[in-house]
């Protein structure tokens, strides 16, 4: 009943006009950003940050923003999956097997339909998830130690590359670097100048917004200039909506084990929106056993994934919100929002910052019926925009990116900075080494650091309070299992997704 | 040989993490004396973690990226290029002529026809500035089109 009042309290933050205003305008660029080609999720709201930053939005208004777009860009993915069968972002990846074949019958516009209504129902069931738990593990949290939290972010990291990530090693190479690059400037707690080489501006650290855009959008950039492939794709024709009813309601239990299964895929850590959409797929698959006509275009095949993804980016919030800790490049971009807001992410958020956590959540319950509502009318608006061929577009956003930049510091070293943190990105991105472990050391380094000092001074030296108490003896043991396990499951279970991938008929 | 650019990269690393452990070790010893954590404790640990992710790199290199050639890669050098003039004429020139120059080249060497790549450089750049002067009132460089 608690829970409840709060939620009350975060419609009041989140239905205000002014705030209303800035979450439509973000379901709708999130969703332009999940169609393009080329603008991932991750990239998108790594953009719109500093432009939240400088219109001076109140915290509350900056988040539902960025969560909206969050929101919307998951939406936004299978519109490309469906009609061009590239998806525009990871989860949407297994729309594709469905989605297409259906687009090629002439079957678009039910298969856009569906897909939307599957994407509201999925993340509904996902913010209701976030509504039960997040107070739950929020209050469980407020027990860790600074030696908890140590080993905790460990964990983070351990379990960032996911089950099906291919090389740990480079995962912890990468988080490496990331937490290296944020012990640039003054230490805070001794003041000591740590690698500033004397550059004042250096003093203050490296600003992780600049590094955010300039490895994302920048490299984003170079990887199109490579692969020439600014000319885009031909477009399909969206055709009439001949959905039946009854085909709808038979999708419900569908949309509902999506939802459930995408919601606990997104909290777990190592899982994410990726290998959510696939659990829904191949489970649906086998629940509905021979009967379906999977991967020639089922409307269920449609359903299941996108009801997943959206489950899962629900649930990715929750380990974000509650620990601080996020479990996807997107959240861990949306955490640098929070810290450059100057709010203190983790399970006192719930108690101090209590309207921006349930303002979010509650601008997500509104954004879906936002997205909803916005998704099936405008889709063809969506359409002609996605036939914008991405050596207009990639050119544009990246000035928007050196515009958003620059508006924050007036300072042209930073937009240097920002194209050597691009470069720096075209080449790790060409190694494998990938890019959100480095983000997410270089947010969370400050605080891992602070936690090992702290559970130091408590034991007065003795390292081995790091595994003093059982509840950090397991976090040590999940993060250990979260380096271990994709060397024996991973390639079985990349080995089944290909294998899912190849059965689809149509592979162009 | 396979995986030479694992290789590389781990030798990089390397360097690199020993340079960043060393340097840790020369900061002077805090006001106040040493206590359990010191600036240099936490980078050491980094040093060592990224020491041991560069050896591993270089005994266990994953096989090689296919890495641009001649032209792709002559066309990489001209959009950095390109990035880093822009952000070096930006404030002398002002946004409006700085960003069609930009936009334009990038469109351009991406495929786009000269005149509609430049057309759609100048109608960003001049909507992004309409809209963030006028807009949101924040103060984008005139450049040499300030009118005083």
């Amino acid at each position: 009943m608690e829970t409840l009042g709060f939620l009350m309290e975060g419609f009041a933050v989140a239905l205000t006009p002014y705030n209303l205003m800035f979450a439509l305008f973000g379901a709708f660029v999130g969703t332009l950003i999940g169609c393009l080609p080329g603008l991932g999720p991750a990239n998108g709201v790594a953009i719109l940050i500093p432009l939240a930053f400088t219109l001076g939005l109140p915290p509350e208004t900056a988040m539902i923003l960025l969560t909206s777009v969050y929101a919307g860009a998951m939406y936004g993915g299978r519109i490309s999956s469906i009609l061009l069968n590239i998806p525009g972002d990871e989860p949407a990846m297994m729309t594709c097997l469905d989605g297409y074949p259906m687009a090629r019958k002439g079957r678009a516009a039910d298969a856009l339909a569906i897909s939307a209504i599957a994407s509201f129902s999925g993340g509904l069931i996902g913010t209701i998830g976030l509504i039960l738990l997040a107070p739950v593990l929020a209050k469980f949290a407020l027990t860790f130690g600074p030696a908890e939290y140590f080993a905790l972010f460990l964990l983070a990291f351990a379990t960032l590359g996911g089950i099906t990530g291919k090389n740990p090693m480079k995962t912890v190479i990468a988080a490496t670097l990331g937490i290296m690059i944020s012990t640039v400037g003054i230490d805070i707690s001794t003041g000591t100048q740590r690698y500033t080489f004397g550059m004042l501006e250096l003093y203050e650290g490296i600003d992780f917004i600049l590094a955010i855009v300039g490895l994302f959008a920048i490299s984003e950039l170079l990887f199109f200039v490579e692969a020439r492939m600014g000319r885009g794709r031909d477009q399909m024709n969206v055709g009439k909506l001949t959905l039946s009813f009854r085909e709808l309601i038979s999708t419900i239990p569908t949309q509902l084990r999506g939802g459930v299964l995408g919601f606990i895929a997104g909290v777990l850590p190592g899982a994410g929106a990726s290998l959510g959409s696939f659990i829904s797929y191949t489970l649906e698959k086998q629940a509905v056993g021979r009967k379906g006509t999977f991967g020639e275009g089922d409307i269920r095949g449609v359903a299941a994934p996108e009801a997943g993804n959206n489950g899962a980016s629900s649930g990715a919030l929750v380990p974000m919100l509650t620990l601080g800790v996020p479990g996807s490049g997107t959240t861990a971009v949306l955490l640098a929002m929070l810290i450059s807001l100057n709010i203190t992410p983790g399970p006192l958020m719930f108690t101090q910052n209590a309207d921006i956590v349930w303002g979010v959540i509650a601008a997500l319950l509104i954004g879906n019926v936002l997205l909803l509502v916005l998704n099936i009318p405008l889709v063809g608006l969506f359409v002609k925009l996605l036939s914008v061929p991405p050596m207009y577009l990639l050119p544009i956003v990246t000035m928007v990116a050196f515009v958003g930049i620059y508006s924050i510091s007036h300072s042209t070293f930073d937009l240097y900075f920002m194209v050597a943190f691009g470069i720096a990105g075209y080449f790790l991105r060409k190694l494998e080494i990938p890019l959100v472990p480095i983000i997410l050391g270089l947010l969370l380094g400050p605080e891992m650091e602070k936690n090992l000092g702290h559970a130091l001074v408590l034991s007065d030296g003795d390292w081995s309070i790091l595994w003093g108490s059982p509840l950090a003896i397991g976090l040590w043991v999940v993060a250990g299992l979260g380096l271990v396990l994709p060397y024996l499951v991973g390639p079985l279970l990349r080995r089944r997704m290909n294998a899912a991938m190849k059965e689809s008929p149509v592979s162009d | 040989m396979t995986g030479l650019g694992d290789r590389i990269l781990g030798l990089g690393l390397l360097v690199l993490a020993v340079a960043y452990g060393w340097v840790a070790q020369q900061w002077p010893e805090p006001f106040g004396g040493a206590e359990g954590v010191g600036p240099e404790t936490f980078p050491t640990i980094l040093a060592v973690v990224l020491v041991a992710g560069s050896i591993y790199l270089m005994i266990k290199p994953d096989p090689d990226a296919e890495w641009p050639l001649g032209k792709p890669a002559l066309e990489l050098v001209v959009s950095v290029v390109v990035l880093l003039v822009y952000a070096l004429l930006l404030e002398p020139l002002g946004f409006i002529i700085a960003t069609t120059l930009a936009v334009g080249t990038l469109s351009w060497r991406m495929g786009a026809t000269p005149t509609r790549a430049f057309v759609s450089g100048l109608l960003s750049a001049v909507l992004v500035f309409v809209l963030f002067n006028y807009g949101l009132s924040l103060s984008l460089p005139a450049g040499l089109l300030e009118v005083n």
